[in-house]
């Protein structure tokens, strides 16, 4: 061990002396390239140095730089945190203002509901309408026309007009009045105007009535039931209810009258039975004679100290659920004294029948009239008429506007006739008037008239009607003239000269 | 004897109104809903049929049903038509809100 030791020291103390006796030897040449070297080395120490100098000043600028963007950056964070915080605040406000409106709504809501479910019902409502009104109740109904009248023969034209309102009061369950007023204006100046229907109707029960005043005279139908100008298919009446009436439009009595279902539904019959005071003739005629005009209106009852005395019945065969159609069929009677111990008789049966779109009526009536002298004043007429509704037609060529149009039309036609001995001349009117062509042709002893008609049906009680009249006088007969003479001169006449008319009108029921 | 005559024919009209007037039933059964629905569905079917027998048949839209209680009355008067059809009519007409 000690032997290694010495060996190591040994040669460490040569190495040195050899690298000593080497330094030695080559010390001049080397102290110069150490020096050059040196030099170089400080240059590039120096070059370090600067480049180091210029990263240090690029750094801070860098530094600073950040430094200034972190207090932007902190200063919008600041101002974010505080927007934040202001928005918080605000939806919190909002919220509960919400909350509050909510709690509003909701109480309006339940206030609305509650308001809502102590309305009265409509039933409740009519009920306290009624109560409001009271029982006493007034209304209006009745209609208006206007015409405008041509007739050929006496190359006449003029508009007309005519209104009638009917006054319905009804003070309780089995009372009620109805008033029926009419202004119509006549040639010239000047109105006219009537009353003709002026009714008190007494409901006694379900299967009587009672009726007093003056009424539309019970006998047929057309009177009582096809007068109003909207319920009037036609502009005119036909000839027998018409310009040659055989019996009076209207009379002043007591009529008991009603209607009970005989069978199944639909099926029914009703009568009417009637006191009046009867028939009256032309009176500005100084004597009567065959073929003398009735009165229109029967008044007081001051020619005759007899009453007239009618009868209706009328029966609907058909029940509703039948695919039959509806029928009515009825006859009629109404006699009485015309003058003391004269007596008219007149007779009367009539039917109609609707079925779908097709309407038809028709009616045959029979005078027989007592005569101071000579033999009785005989008259019959009669009228059939039908009429179509073009409801539910549609032409493929046709647009759907001009279909609609063509759906509201009713083409009509209607026949119509009086067969009577003889005509007073005096009587015959040529003046144009309401539902009155002015033809003197209607005055013929055997008048005859053909109708056709088209209606255009606005609304079910607006229509604009139009209508030709044929006047087709079949044969001639007796004229009795007075011309302000006492007693007539009696003449003959053949078939008056045809005639034609044109009558338009707006009707409207109200 | 025209007065005679005329006395006799008043006092047959007077007594024949009087005869009536007690025969006459005023009371009315209190119809109940059911019967009620049933005049209206009744009025329902009969309101065409019946009105279009002389003119058309006008909407209950027309009227309010105070005016359809009296127009009924005068139309029951006009047409014959039997009382329990013209109260059906009626109930129709006004909508139920009787």
């Amino acid at each position: 061990m000690a032997s290694t030791k010495a060996g190591v020291l040994a040669t460490i103390a040569l190495v040195a002396v050899v690298l000593g006796m080497v330094t030695v030897t080559a010390a001049p040449g080397a102290l110069a390239e150490d020096a050059e070297a040196q030099a170089k080395a400080l240059k590039q120490v120096e070059r370090e140095l600067r480049q180091l100098r210029a990263d240090r000043a690029r750094d801070r600028k860098l530094i600073e730089n950040l430094e200034r963007k972190l207090d932007e950056v902190q200063t919008l964070n600041h101002q974010v945190r505080t927007t934040n915080e202001q928005l918080q605040t605000t939806t919190q406000r909002l919220q509960a203002s919400n909350q509050q409106l909510q709690t509003k709504t909701d109480q309006e809501l339940k206030q609305i509901q509650a308001q809502v479910a102590e309305v009265p019902s409509q039933q409740q409502l009519a009920k306290a309408l009624s109560g409001y009104w009271g029982t006493h109740q007034f209304t209006l109904a009745g209609g208006a026309a206007g015409d405008f009248i041509y007739d050929h023969k006496l190359n006449q034209n003029t508009f007309s007009v005519d209104f009638e309102p009917i006054i319905l009061y009804r003070p309780n369950d089995w009372l009620a009045f109805e008033g029926t007023l009419e202004a119509s204006f006549d040639p010239g100046s000047g109105a006219s105007f009537d009353s003709p229907v002026d009714t008190a109707q007494i409901f006694l029960n379900d299967y009587m009535e009672a009726v007093v005043g003056i009424f539309d005279q019970p006998f047929g139908d057309f009177y009582e039931d096809q007068g109003p100008f909207w319920v009037n298919r036609f502009i005119t009446a036909p000839l027998p209810f018409g310009a040659a009436a055989l019996v009076p439009p209207t009379d002043i009595g007591m009529q008991l009258r009603g209607g009970v279902q005989w069978g199944q539904l639909g099926q029914d019959g009703d009568y009417t039975l009637w006191v009046a005071n009867g028939p009256s003739y032309d009176s500005s005629l100084p004597e009567p004679v065959v073929g003398q005009e009735l009165n229109s209106n029967t008044n007081i009852g001051s020619n005759t100290n007899g009453r007239a005395y009618g009868a209706r019945f009328r029966v609907y065969p058909f029940p509703l659920d039948s695919t039959l159609g509806r029928l009515e069929l009825g006859a009629s009677t109404y006699n009485g004294k015309w003058q003391n111990g004269l007596w008219l008789y007149t007779w009367g049966v009539d039917f109609a029948y609707h079925r779908g779109n097709l309407q038809t009526r028709g009616e045959f009536l029979s005078a027989y009239r007592q005569m101071p002298t000579g033999g009785p004043d005989n008259r019959q007429g009669w009228y059939l008429q039908a009429g179509y509704f073009l409801t539910g037609l549609r032409l493929p060529f046709l647009s759907r506007d001009l279909n609609s149009y063509l759906s509201r039309l009713e083409p009509l036609v209607r026949y119509s006739g009086v067969n009577q001995r003889a005509v007073v001349t005096d009587e015959i009117a040529t003046n144009p008037s309401f539902g009155f062509s002015g033809s003197p042709s209607i005055y013929a002893p055997h008048a005859r008239e053909v109708a056709l008609g088209l209606d255009y049906w606005i609304a079910p009680s607006i229509v604009w009607q139009t209508e030709f009249d044929l006047e087709l006088p079949r044969a001639g007969g007796t004229t009795y003239t007075f011309n302000g003479a006492s007693t007539p001169t009696v003449g003959s006449v053949g078939a008056t000269p045809n005639d034609r008319a044109i009558l338009t009108q707006l009707a409207i029921g109200f | 004897m025209n007065r005679s005559y005329l006395a006799k024919s008043v006092a047959r009209i007077l007594a024949l109104v009087t005869v009536c007037l007690m025969i006459s039933g005023t009371a009315m059964a209190q119809e109940s809903q059911e019967g009620k629905q049933k005049l209206f569905l009744d009025g329902a079917r009969l309101w065409p049929v019946y009105c279009s027998q002389c003119h058309n048949a006008r909407p209950g839209s027309e009227f309010s049903p105070a005016q359809w209680d009296l127009i009924m009355m005068h139309m029951r008067t006009q047409s014959n038509m039997p009382a329990k059809d013209a109260r059906a009519i009626k109930e129709y007409l006004k909508g139920g809100l009787e």
